[in-house]
């Protein structure tokens, strides 16, 4: 069995919750290291959520950021990521 | 007994701020605009729908606000109710709650190049745990909560705190409504705005934050009756987790398998690259790639687990609750019991701030953390993760592997609490902590086993349900 990420979404605009502080981010790159869905992806030198859609809001990227560059809000009601049998 | 809950300093000068917005007699309940309440929760997780409950029955008006569409789909992990909890009065109407699967034994399982050891443990004449879907669970608690007189808003996310005069009164959601609250208990778990906006929740990492993977494989009822039973599982193995445990727990037809670790330099390296590789490891283990042979994965996901409370669970007319407030011990894999204390300690207290018309954070914290530091399942869970935490941070993976093998032949983790207190006492000549170990040895016997009597009043709850 290879462990398959079958992650359910709510329909609907979730809105940009997640964000990176252009003047804070260094490139160092924890926020893709630590983000097991492959949202942060390298643009120039610095990071951005662009696979914002495939986040499972787990906090991870704000949570390692040691510059503060990750903005991390929270989806709309009733939008993102939903999960069964928890 | 030694724990790392703060003492309470009873004498420390109250202040109180009261808002200008916000009444505070009781009697103005009836001249409330639509959009105040006495207390405001946010979250309908485990705490949140305990707390709004408990506040609501207490005659009080509550708001609880929840940003899934369904009460639980937004929760990852939270698998298994204690019994050793459960049994305690506040929370034995949970019982009553859609349960999967009732667990009556535990496997461990210590797997090496070598070999592997297994030692079956059956710490109880009676229940255990109750294996739970939150995605069930959760939304029946919310409509108790409702069915007792709380007043319950779905897919509403709360984005913002309003703040007066350096007093939090209310909260702004996702589509700009603006609730007041005489008191906001936030319930709206690890990473919660409220208490990140409130200064109370800080970034954490290394060995203060796990991250972890689930997995959830659909075998059908018989087939899980037949490979799992009425067990839960642990195991400890090479490269498939980081100072922490994997384990599986049985629900009604799926298995949930979770493994991951803590969020320092040492998570991912070498092959693993990611939470997912040590899963894959762990399911690659030929003693559990048979027991899912067949089955199917229904779904994955993710979360982190905070290991080292916050400072301060209260701010003026705030407290924190749950995973908000750092009431989790996942390194015991516990978390559901001390979010569901908690909320129902926290709407305890809030209704006595209103009665005193003392919304400090000292008169909050006072009475939400009486309640926890009397609370006999809180402190030796506490208790037993410190003792535990500290000697597996500290060793390197072979140790580890060595240590959990004497825990396990050993009782588990209650004895190495103990063992390792007495033993320290005994080699640094301190009577003090060798005093300590036999307090915490005596505190534990009503919950060392949960027999007979625990079965009864499961029994008597679900002949209610």
């Amino acid at each position: 069995m290879k462990v398959d990420m079958k992650v359910d979404y709510y329909p609907g605009d979730t809105g940009e919750f997640i964000k990176v502080d252009e003047e804070k981010c260094t490139g160092c790159g924890d926020c893709a290291k630590f983000c097991t869905r492959n949202v942060w992806v390298k643009d120039g030198e610095i990071y951005r959520p662009k696979n914002l859609k495939d986040c499972a809001e787990c906090g991870a990227c704000w949570n390692i950021c040691d510059f503060d560059a990750v903005i991390f809000g929270e989806p709309k009601g009733g939008t993102g990521v939903r999960f069964e049998f928890g | 007994m030694r724990t790392k809950f703060p003492t309470i300093r009873r004498n420390e000068k109250r202040k109180t701020q009261p808002s200008q917005n916000i009444t505070n007699n009781k009697k103005d309940d009836l001249s409330m605009g639509n959009s105040e309440y006495d207390i405001i929760v946010v979250g309908a997780g485990c705490a949140g729908p305990a707390a709004a409950k408990k506040a609501a029955e207490l005659g009080l008006k509550v708001l609880l606000l929840e940003k899934s569409q369904k009460p639980g789909e937004k929760n990852v992990s939270g698998t298994c109710l204690n019994m050793a909890a459960l049994v305690d009065p506040d929370l034995q109407y949970l019982m009553k709650g859609p349960i999967e699967r009732e667990i009556t034994e535990m496997h461990t399982y210590m797997i090496t190049p070598e070999r592997t050891t297994m030692m079956r443990e059956t710490p109880s004449e009676g229940l255990i745990l109750l294996s739970v879907r939150r995605d069930e669970y959760d939304a029946w608690h919310t409509e108790e909560a409702k069915k007792a007189g709380a007043e319950v808003k779905l897919s509403t996310t709360v984005m913002d705190i309003i703040e007066e005069n350096g007093t939090i009164t209310g909260v702004v959601t996702d589509s700009g409504e603006k609730y007041f609250g005489k008191v906001i208990i936030d319930a709206a778990g690890v990473n919660s705005i409220i208490g990140r906006k409130a200064g109370l929740i800080p970034k954490r990492k290394g060995d203060k934050m796990i991250l972890y993977t689930i997995l959830n494989v659909w075998l059908g009822e018989e087939v899980v009756n037949e490979r799992f039973g009425n067990s839960i599982y642990y195991f400890l193995g090479p490269n498939t987790q980081h100072k922490t445990w994997p384990w599986i727990f049985p629900k009604k037809d799926v298995v949930t398998i979770g493994t991951g670790g803590y969020m320092d330099d040492d998570l991912f390296k070498g092959d693993i690259k990611s939470v997912n590789d040590y899963m894959q490891n762990l399911i690659d283990l030929p003693i559990i790639k048979e027991k899912l042979e067949g089955g199917k994965v229904e779904a994955w996901g993710l979360h982190l687990e905070f290991d080292e409370e916050v400072e301060k669970r209260t701010k003026d007319r705030l407290i924190l609750t749950g995973e908000a407030g750092g009431f989790v011990i996942p390194f015991l894999g516990e978390g559901m019991p001390e979010a569901l204390f908690t909320g129902i300690y926290a709407a305890e207290a809030a209704a006595k701030a209103i009665e005193a018309n003392d919304f400090s954070a000292e008169f909050l914290e006072e009475h939400f953390m009486s309640r926890i530091n009397e609370n006999v399942f809180m402190q030796s869970f506490r208790y037993i993760a410190d003792l535990n935490k500290k000697s597996i941070m500290s060793m390197p993976d072979q140790e580890i592997a060595a240590m959990m093998q004497n825990v396990v032949i050993g009782g588990g983790f209650i004895s190495n609490a103990i063992h390792t207190s007495w033993m320290k006492g005994a080699e640094e000549d301190d009577m003090g902590l060798v005093q300590d170990a036999k307090d915490f040895y005596d505190l534990i016997q009503p919950y060392r086993q949960v027999g007979s009597e625990s079965v009864e009043i499961y029994k008597k709850m679900r002949a209610e349900k």
